[in-house]
């Protein structure tokens, strides 16, 4: 298999609270290759500040042994090169297209200026681009698209148009997070199977960050399982049933099933030795 | 639960996760607050500076040898010396003694501007924001004629009528400034007013009184305060405009803007006589603005301050 | 317990009209835990509000315990019937402890023995009396949501209103709450109406369940049809299509149903 896109080796999220030092992150590392990669954890289990802390966006102090793509150590790499790096070969979608979209510009200008600003092409060209790129994500009528402001929009083209975004300078890597949460379940699948051919097409590859065990089993390649800022286990897609760790299984168990009638829902019971064990290994690329 | 704890306990039961009374809970929260306070330098400055003025009013028999009136004319415009540490006026009058007396009469004039518009702003802010339709229509209308009205004319019409006076020039200054609290208690309200602990209350079958007076006010605590520090500095001016005008204290009473007035003439030679009070009033001004500026980064919901 | 009749909610007027319910009917049994399924705008959360009182200006009947109700509710209906909201941060107000807010329906309501009740309704939730003095930020999700609960049931109401009430919870903590409003509900005889997108927690709670879309029913079911696939209309078998993960083929088949 190829050299993987992203090596993160021992990385490491802590903040500074009148409480003490939180670690939201401790020494996980992992490897990301032309694959789709699914970070599953829940709520406090430091899964977005990984996603984060790859491309400098987190207000915590990070630590690691190294950030690696392309060659470039990313945690040691002066502000410059992660700029030029950030938007054009690593993108980062977010949850709620109302708060990442500027609602005072119009989305096609959005759109136009993030391809401008990576690529140092013309107004004419970038909106061209821009209408090529709505069309790939399947929107209709793009020209009208073009002008509408983002509080016009609904959740799942609001999604769209910030993937439509993110992906115009043509990123090797794109980090997603959470990128569905706030959309209803039909309308996420669609979203989701936009990202799939775009990712796919492309040759890109995908981090994807969500709290959804089932959806991100169904959807990626190879999934990593965190609790507590560590990297808890790593399971292949369709491979559930022989998770081995007590979180994932006690995860999978407590979950409703609409195929049957179950009394009482199995709790998961947190152990106190899962923390114990330090960072944890998230693979290689196979 | 100890009555004296000792001093690492203190700082325990300050940051105890499982607080076990109303008043230790209250006494964490302030406590947090405290501490995002103190972080910033500059709002330190600014209450330092607040404090400082508090302290020379209450301890002003003891900080000064008479009340700042007696008057000795042998020993008129004086300069800062041993004897007289800010000089003499006009009438032999110490400075010193008289800044520090005049202390008081600021605080008085904050303290009773304070206490007239917070409580009206907030009231009829907050009815107007959560009740809306035409008690909202009307209640904004009368803040927006309040509003319209020139701080120094209305002054001067009440002057007119009820005669020169502290109390006046306070009551004038009160029902120009209350207006813009109104509107920030209403903005808040609209906002709150749909949020589900709101709406919670309604369930429980909680009156509009009650949810007006026990929900949405304490949320409108903090604009409103940060709003009133940020005034503060605008009011004491605006009292120091007025004494200056002759409209507010009288003499002999030792207001910092008389002085500045009476002190105008003498301005060339003699820079001591209005300088100083106008140092006074552009510190403790200052002051005011740094606690508010302060004070709104730790209480803004917005920029995720405590609770 | 409860029976709606041609409930129909209008939001806004002209070009921002809103038509949020369209002629919904129907009847909740005494101690029955009923579920209303919808995706976001299907009208599922007004339906309830307008039952809870909080939706002034709607139409139709509305009769619970058989009293029909009128636009205004009085203090008496309050007692019988309370809500859970969705999200666990804003239904607790911020500048209350767990104390003020479970105090305050005991104040609303008159009634004396705050001391007891309080501390009955915590220990019913699963949580101590060490959470008492606590603001809500000092509180987990899951325990701001058993807070929430707690506040409902400390009038000791015949019917819970449920609004979502897991959808902001991790799936550990939804489980637990889960399994409280189960066991709560039958100690208490309770009647719920849940709202839900999620069908697999509206099975598992409800024994009845409608399913709604732009503000009208589109088909009423129980829990066992539910589960043994076999729904009528296409928009449910879409939903159950959808609730079961990705699958690029299946996705290509999906439609809008107006």
């Amino acid at each position: 298999m190829d050299k993987p896109l992203l090596n993160v080796e021992n990385l490491s999220v802590s903040f500074d609270t009148p409480k003490g030092v939180v670690e939201a992150v401790r020494g996980i590392s992992f490897q990301v290759g032309q694959e789709r990669l699914g970070i599953v954890g829940e709520s406090g289990s430091g899964k977005s500040q990984t996603g984060r802390a790859i491309l400098g966006l987190t207000l915590g102090r990070v630590e690691a042994d190294r950030i690696e793509f392309d060659g470039i150590n990313l945690h040691k790499a002066p502000a410059r090169t992660i700029r030029a790096i950030r938007g054009r070969r690593i993108s980062m979608i977010m949850q709620d297209p109302r708060y990442s979209l500027n609602p005072v510009m119009t989305v096609g200008w959005q759109i136009a200026e993030a391809y401008r600003v990576h690529t140092n092409a013309t107004k004419r060209e970038a909106k061209q681009h821009t209408l090529d790129m709505l069309a790939t994500v399947r929107i209709r009528e793009p020209e009208k698209v073009y002008g509408l402001y983002p509080h016009q929009v609904s959740g799942g083209m609001g999604q769209r148009i910030m993937i439509a975004m993110m992906l115009i300078p043509g990123p090797d890597l794109i980090i997603a997070d959470e990128p569905t949460s706030a959309l209803d379940v039909t309308v996420q699948l669609q979203v989701l199977a936009i990202l799939d051919d775009m990712v796919r097409d492309r040759g890109m590859g995908l981090i994807f960050i969500s709290h959804d065990l089932h959806l991100v089993s169904s959807f990626c390649d190879r999934i990593l399982v965190m609790y507590g800022g560590q990297i808890m286990e790593v399971l292949e897609a369709g491979a559930l049933d022989q998770a081995e760790h007590p979180y994932t299984k006690g995860l999978l168990n407590c979950l409703p099933d609409i195929d049957r009638q179950q009394g009482t829902l199995p709790v998961l019971r947190r152990d106190d030795a899962w923390m114990n064990r330090k960072g944890g290994a998230g693979g290689d690329v196979p | 639960m100890t009555d004296q704890p000792t001093e690492t306990g203190l700082k325990e039961w300050l940051l105890s996760d499982t607080p076990q009374s109303v008043a230790q809970a209250r006494c964490q929260r302030l406590y947090l607050a405290w501490l995002s306070f103190s972080a910033n330098p500059i709002a330190m400055l600014g209450l330092t500076i607040i404090v400082v003025l508090v302290g020379m009013a209450a301890a002003a028999p003891l900080l000064t040898g008479g009340d700042g009136t007696e008057q000795a004319l042998a020993n008129r415009l004086q300069p800062p010396s041993i004897a007289h540490w800010f000089g003499t006026d006009e009438l032999g009058r110490d400075i010193y003694d008289r800044i520090v007396w005049g202390a008081r009469i600021t605080l008085y004039i904050v303290g009773l501007v304070a206490i007239i518009v917070v409580p009206i702003g907030l009231l009829v802010g907050t009815v107007a924001g959560y009740v809306g339709g035409w008690v909202d229509i009307i209640l904004m209308r009368v803040t927006d004629i309040f509003l319209a009205f020139p701080r120094l004319i209305l002054a001067l019409a009440f002057v007119a009528v009820l005669g020169p006076g502290l109390e006046n020039a306070v009551l004038a200054i009160a029902l120009t400034t209350w207006s813009p609290f109104a509107r920030i208690s209403r903005a808040e309200t609209l906002t709150i007013r749909n949020a589900e602990h709101i709406l919670a209350a309604r369930v429980q079958g909680a009156s509009t009184a009650r949810i007006i007076v026990h929900h949405v006010t304490p949320l409108c605590l903090s604009s409103v305060i940060v709003r009133l520090t940020l005034d503060m500095a605008g009011i004491i001016l605006v009292a120091a405009g007025l004494g200056f005008l002759g409209l507010g204290a009288q003499p002999p009473l030792p207001e910092w803007g008389a002085m500045i007035s009476t002190g105008r003439q003498y301005m060339l030679d003699q820079w001591w006589v209005a300088t100083i009070p106008g140092l006074a009033i552009l510190i403790v001004s200052m002051g005011f603005n740094l606690l508010g500026d302060g004070l709104r980064d730790v209480l803004d919901p917005r920029s995720g301050g405590t609770s | 317990m409860i029976k709606v009749e041609n409930l129909d909610i209008t939001f806004g007027g002209g070009a921002q009209r809103v038509h949020a319910v369209r002629d919904v009917s129907f009847t909740v049994a005494s101690g029955e835990s009923f579920g209303l399924v919808g995706e976001s705008g299907s009208g599922k959360s007004t339906v309830l509000r307008a039952i809870a009182g909080l939706t002034p200006g709607w139409r139709g009947t509305m009769t619970v315990a058989g009293q029909t109700l009128s636009q205004r509710r009085d203090r008496a209906f309050h007692k019988q019937l309370q809500m859970v909201f969705q999200d666990p941060y804003g239904s607790l107000h911020p500048r209350h402890t767990v104390n003020d807010i479970l105090k305050e329906p005991l104040v609303i309501h008159r009634m004396d023995d705050d001391e007891r009740r309080i501390l009955r309704a915590l220990d019913e939730v699963g949580l101590g009396p060490a959470y008492r003095f606590r603001y809500p930020h000092q509180l987990s999700g899951g325990q701001r949501q058993r807070i929430a609960i707690a506040r409902a049931l400390i009038l000791d109401p015949k019917i819970v209103l449920l609004d979502e009430p897991t959808s902001a919870l991790d799936v550990s903590v939804q489980a637990e709450i889960l399994n409280l409003l189960s066991r709560l509900a039958r100690e208490h005889d309770l009647t719920y109406i849940m709202v839900s997108h999620d069908l697999a927690i509206v099975a598992h709670l409800c024994s009845r369940i409608a399913v709604m879309n732009r503000g009208a029913f589109i088909e009423k079911m129980s829990d066992e049809q539910l589960r043994t696939g076999t729904p009528e209309h296409g928009y449910t078998r879409q939903l159950l299509v959808a609730s079961k993960g990705y699958d690029r083929a299946a996705i290509d088949q999906f439609v809008e149903f107006d």
